[in-house]
Parts: structure tokens; sequence; C-alpha cells
């Protein structure tokens, strides 16, 4: 009894953390210079 | 001309909305199997426009047909070129693109063209990559990534890919990781802008690899929340919304130019079935009137051969194109655009 518990919390744990670390944060920082800039017509050559 | 289209969840409808406006054609004919039930989708689309009751087995001869179905996209390409039509797929599932492009010597021998991926990503994501190609001499990666989803069908599709594998193309061989993986900051035209992105089960490389020989990386990201994330692994826990509204596409290439290292980046915002809608008539316009490169099957960066005219072709479909314009933090050097971010 006290085996099965420990591994569920172990796995209890490992979830938590798991899913922590999956989604935390962001993928990068944004850009410091530049912009989007709409293309007119006749630039798509 | 004549065009057939069938399938009529988001894109098709979108791809209607489009053919019926072109003058190319002197009659489109939809194919359904219950026209009664398509109650007030036809309204608005004109004398041209004719609502035939039918299957996927027995489409009708037209010049060029468009599939716009869920599945089943290589039975009814099939059947279309068994009636001497071009054919053009709009579809983003690896499972049928690697069916469509395996019709590639049928389809030569037929003397047909079989348009694969015409939607958002791919299809506007491989025609402004077959753009970028023309400012560089040697193409080294391409990086496309997409926001947001058409129709629910779309939706489902969105959801499924971020627990399979994705397929990325890295020095000369495919590499597989799991979807949900790699995540990635990718700036998008406004009014999108930065959201985090992630490797799935996409079909881009799949499509730009043939196109680009030589080319050293072609990756593809797919923009996921937090909760797209967590529950990626379960049934979907609600019904797909009928369409999305916001979406956007970003295709960056690096390469070089005069022994320079240079990074070019085009996107554009607008909701994916919008965008797919007008990519699959325009293909299905250029298809018909002999302005596709060649027969066979094949993506968009491949069968395109003037990308500039078929964007300026999108321009009037109220489709734009930005450029992102800044200076490049990858390689220091001043160059034209933003690069690692």
């Amino acid at each position: 009894m006290k085996a099965l518990r420990r591994t569920l919390v172990t796995l209890g744990v490992t979830l938590i953390v798991a899913g922590v670390v999956r989604l935390r944060g962001t993928g990068g920082t944004p850009p410091q210079r530049g912009g989007w800039r709409e293309l007119p017509a006749d630039e798509l050559d | 001309m004549k065009a057939a289209v069938v399938g009529l969840g988001a894109v098709g409808r979108r791809t209607v909305n489009c053919l019926a406006d072109d003058p190319t054609f002197d009659s489109v004919i939809v194919v359904h199997r219950d026209p009664r039930r398509m109650g007030p989708i036809v309204e608005g689309w004109g004398d041209r426009v004719e609502v035939r009751r039918g299957s996927v087995s027995d489409l009708p001869a037209a010049d060029v047909t468009v599939v716009a179905l869920a599945s089943g996209q290589r039975r009814a390409a099939s059947v279309a070129m068994a009636n001497g039509s071009h054919v053009v797929c709009a579809t983003d599932d690896p499972t049928e693109v690697r069916g469509l492009l395996g019709l590639d010597g049928k389809a030569r021998t037929e003397g047909v063209t079989v348009a694969v991926g015409t939607v958002m990503a791919p299809g506007l994501s491989c025609v402004l990559a077959a753009h970028l190609r023309g400012r560089f001499e040697m193409v080294e990666e391409i990086h496309v990534a997409s926001f947001g989803t058409g129709g629910p069908a779309c939706a489902r599709r969105h959801h499924s890919a971020l627990t399979s594998m994705a397929v990325d193309w890295e020095d000369g061989d495919w590499r597989r990781r799991p979807g949900g993986s790699g995540r990635e900051l990718v700036w998008f035209p406004d009014p999108v802008g930065g959201a985090d992105c992630y490797r799935a089960a996409l079909v881009d490389p799949l499509l730009l690899v043939p196109a680009f020989p030589g080319c050293r990386r072609v990756t593809s990201r797919l923009e996921a929340t937090r909760r797209d994330r967590l529950t990626s692994w379960l049934p979907m826990l609600r019904a797909p919304h009928p369409e999305g509204l916001l979406g956007a596409v970003r295709v960056e290439v690096r390469g070089w130019v005069a022994g320079r290292a240079e990074t070019q980046i085009l996107g554009a915002a607008l909701a994916p079935a919008v965008a797919a809608g007008a990519v699959t008539a325009r293909a299905a316009v250029w298809a018909a009137t002999g302005r596709l490169s060649r027969s066979g099957s094949a993506g968009l960066a491949e069968l395109v051969p003037a990308p500039g005219p078929f964007l300026r072709d999108l321009a009037r479909d109220e489709i734009s194109i930005s450029s992102f314009e800044g200076q490049s933090g990858a390689f220091g050097d001043g160059t034209a655009a933003a690069g690692e971010f």
C-alpha cells in the first residue's frame, strides 16, 4: 500500500512538473527593429 | 471553359464564390450529394453556377476540377483525371498529399496537371517561397509558419497535427520529430502579431523540397495556444467553429546574394478559408488556361512559373502580401530583412 501511494505521488509530481515545463515561457523574443510593410501590386515582380 | 467543384466546406464555398466572379469560366458545376440541403449557400452565385446532384465517382467532364473534400482526394482526383481534366486539390492533410503526389506519373502520362495543396499553408506559402526564390542566387533554408484554421475540417486537422509526427528536411534527409515540440515565437503581419508556433504534421516541406533542389533546411510550424497543447492528446472538447476569421502565414527564406547571407520574409494576414478559396480558384484558372509550368502532380512552388503575376492576381482578390523589413540580427550585416526571431 505504501509503495503504491509513493508511486502515485511520484507520478503526480512528474505530471505536474512536465506540464509546467511544457506550458510556461515563450518561444523567443519579438523583433526589436523593423516591421511589416504591405507590398503594392507593382512590387510583386 | 468549364470548371467543376466537389466539396462544399468553408474552402469549397469560397472557391465557388471566386470562380463565379471570374470571366474565365462559362460555367461552374458544383457537385453535391443532396443539392436540396445546400440552402442559402447558393444565393449570390449567379447564373453561371450550376448545382448538380452527384458523387465523387461520377464527376462531370470539365477543363479543371477543384477537389475541396476533407478526405478521399486521391480518388476524386483519379476520377477527374480520367475525364481528361486538370485537378486542383485544396488539402493540407499529409496522407492526402502523399497520395496525390503519387499520381505524378499517371498525370504526366495523361498530360494533365494536379495542383496539390492549394490552401493557405501549403498553397499561398508555396507561392510566397517561389516568389522569394528570385531574390537569391542560392536558397539555403525555408521556414513556413501559419496561424489559424479555416472550417471545421481544418480545425480537426490542426488538433490532430499537434500530436502527430512532424517531418522536416535537414541536410538532405527527412527528419521526424514529435508534434508540439520546437516552440518558436513567430511574428506574423498585423493584426495577428506574435504567436508561439510548434512542429506539427504539416505538408509544406513535402511540397517545397522538390521545388528547391539543393535547399538545406525546410521546416514548417503551426501556431498553437497553451490549451491546444495541453488538450491535443484528447478528443476535441468542443465542436469546432464554422470558420476561423483570423489567420496568417509567414515564409522566411535564407540564402546567398552576391556572397552575402541574407534573409527575406513575406507574409499575409487574412482568414484562412478566404486565402484558401482565392488560391484554389486562382490555381484553377491558371490550370485551365495552361499557365502552370508542367503536367504531373506537384505543389504550387513547382507549378507556378511566375509567382509575381500569381500574387498580383491574388491582390485583385484583396489578398495583400506584406514584407518584413528591418535589420538582420542573425547575420549582423545590415541585410534587408529581420532574421532570427
